[in-house]
């Protein structure tokens, strides 16, 4: 243990931020490493794979419950890690709420994984793992709640073939946050009044309106299925049409199934939406940031 | 890159120690300097280890020259040594011889004009040059005549030592050592 520490301190990776700490993004902690990163969805799992210089590889899909498919490809998971440690994106069971007036700070996002009470007070539900994206310029808040026993159980089924979680997150949450920041980085002084953004990540959906500058109403389903297009625009409908004319509408979606996508734009476009979408935006965010 | 960071709801890990501060990083940069300086000193090292042994050679032959040289110079010191100290003794006697002229006209005017001297012999005495051995024969002299020649000597500070005396018919043969008394 004593000469563990000791080559930690004169490989200066005792200096270097922990593999699964949470306030440094993943690119830094994973420097001249391969990391893998998993998409976990209700009926199939995706993964990619990030080379040491930080490049997207290898990738794969299988249907199929996480539980199932881990041990089959746990093998081929291990060989596309250096030290077994994963991004996961769970896209199933969870829910995003608009929230107002909660805490914000420094020490906010440690809170919320060490002692969610505090931060959420009331509104903190047993079992669930919260994360939050707040509004840069209101009181408002995204609040994503995600249930407690699929994270466990996620972490558990990996510890079990060898393989070491270093971050869990949502996907459709990560895109959502990744297209605000984005929206607002890009201003360009003006402040983006009225916007609606559509969020789709492997069969969950997210619509955020936002009118004079202050976020309105936000709907999401989670584990909705890639078939199920009526149903994410029967979701998306309602603040579509509540916007006034001419608000733009914004897309960004991630899948493996191109249909599902297709079919959502294809309707979304008769309103002028705008595709964010990029290649491999799932990967880059949580493999990145 | 964007400042944004992804969030994370990953069940928290308690067997985790703090980071170490960013300015412990001087410990192990210290601790490779050593490493460096260390393997340059001991290359050095090694190479004036070398070079020591080279010169060390070098200057053994040298010193094996130096000794022989030393011992041919020593072997001439005492060969002069010697003539050195045999000059000197020949210079010591040199130093002590005294001129014989001045004793042989002192004896020679010693003798009064009735007495005729017979015989004069001055010998030197090889081991102290300064002495000498007078013998003389003086024909009808008197013993007072014998005596002005060895006060007369007295006058050139040699004394008269053992002095012998015997008369053979008007002869006087007389012998005495003469010593120089340096005043």
């Amino acid at each position: 243990m004593l000469l563990d520490e000791i080559k930690s301190v004169l490989s200066f990776s005792a200096f270097r931020p922990d593999a699964d700490d949470a306030n440094v993004s993943w690119a830094k902690r994973f420097e001249n490493r391969k990391t893998l990163m998993l998409n976990v969805s209700r009926s199939q799992t995706s993964w990619r794979s990030m080379t040491r210089k930080g490049k997207l590889d290898e990738g794969g899909m299988q249907d199929g419950e996480f539980a199932d498919i881990a041990p089959q490809r746990a093998e081929e998971w291990r060989s596309l890690t250096d030290g077994g440690w994963v991004v996961v994106s769970v896209n199933n069971r969870f829910i995003i709420s608009l929230e107002n007036n909660l805490m914000r700070g420094d020490n906010c996002v440690h809170l919320l994984r060490t002692n969610p009470r505090a931060v959420l007070g009331p509104k903190y539900d047993r079992g669930k793992r919260y994360a939050l994206c707040h509004h840069p310029e209101t009181t408002a808040s995204m609040l994503l709640a995600a249930e407690e026993a699929l994270v466990k159980v996620t972490e558990d089924v990996l510890k079990t073939v060898g393989l070491r979680p270093g971050r869990v997150c949502c996907g459709l949450f990560a895109m959502m946050e990744y297209a605000i920041t984005s929206i607002y980085d890009n201003k360009q002084g003006a402040s983006p009044g009225s916007f609606v953004l559509v969020g789709a990540c492997e069969g969950s959906v997210a619509a955020l309106a936002q009118q004079d500058g202050q976020w309105k109403d936000l709907r999401c389903r989670s584990g909705l299925g890639v078939e199920a297009v009526e149903t994410a625009l029967q979701i998306i409908s309602p603040l579509v049409a509540k916007a006034p004319p001419g608000t733009p509408v914004f897309f960004i979606s991630e899948g493996q199934d191109q249909k599902f996508r297709q079919e959502l734009m294809t309707q979304l476009e008769k309103v002028g939406a705008r595709d964010l979408t990029q290649d491999d935006l799932l990967w880059k965010i949580i493999g990145t940031n | 890159m964007s400042a944004y960071i992804c969030h994370d709801f990953k069940t928290p890990r308690n067997d985790t120690a703090r980071r170490l501060p960013n300015s412990f990083r001087i410990v192990p940069v210290v601790f490779y300097l050593a490493l460096i300086a260390g393997a340059y000193f001991v290359t050095m090292d090694v190479i004036n280890i070398r070079g020591a042994k080279a010169e060390k050679l070098k200057h053994d032959q040298v010193k094996a020259q130096h000794e022989s040289e030393k011992t041919r110079f020593a072997e001439e010191k005492k060969n002069l040594d010697i003539e050195s100290a045999r000059a000197t003794e020949v210079a010591k006697w040199i130093e002590g011889t005294r001129v014989i002229q001045p004793l042989c006209v002192r004896v020679a005017r010693s003798v009064p004009t009735e007495a005729t001297l017979g015989e004069l012999i001055l010998e030197r005495n090889e081991q102290l040059p300064d002495q000498f051995i007078l013998s003389f024969k003086l024909v009808n002299g008197q013993p007072q005549h014998v005596q002005a020649v060895q006060t007369n000597l007295e006058q050139l500070n040699y004394r008269s030592y053992s002095p012998q005396q015997s008369k053979q018919g008007d002869t006087w043969d007389c012998r005495t050592n003469l010593v120089w008394q340096d005043r």
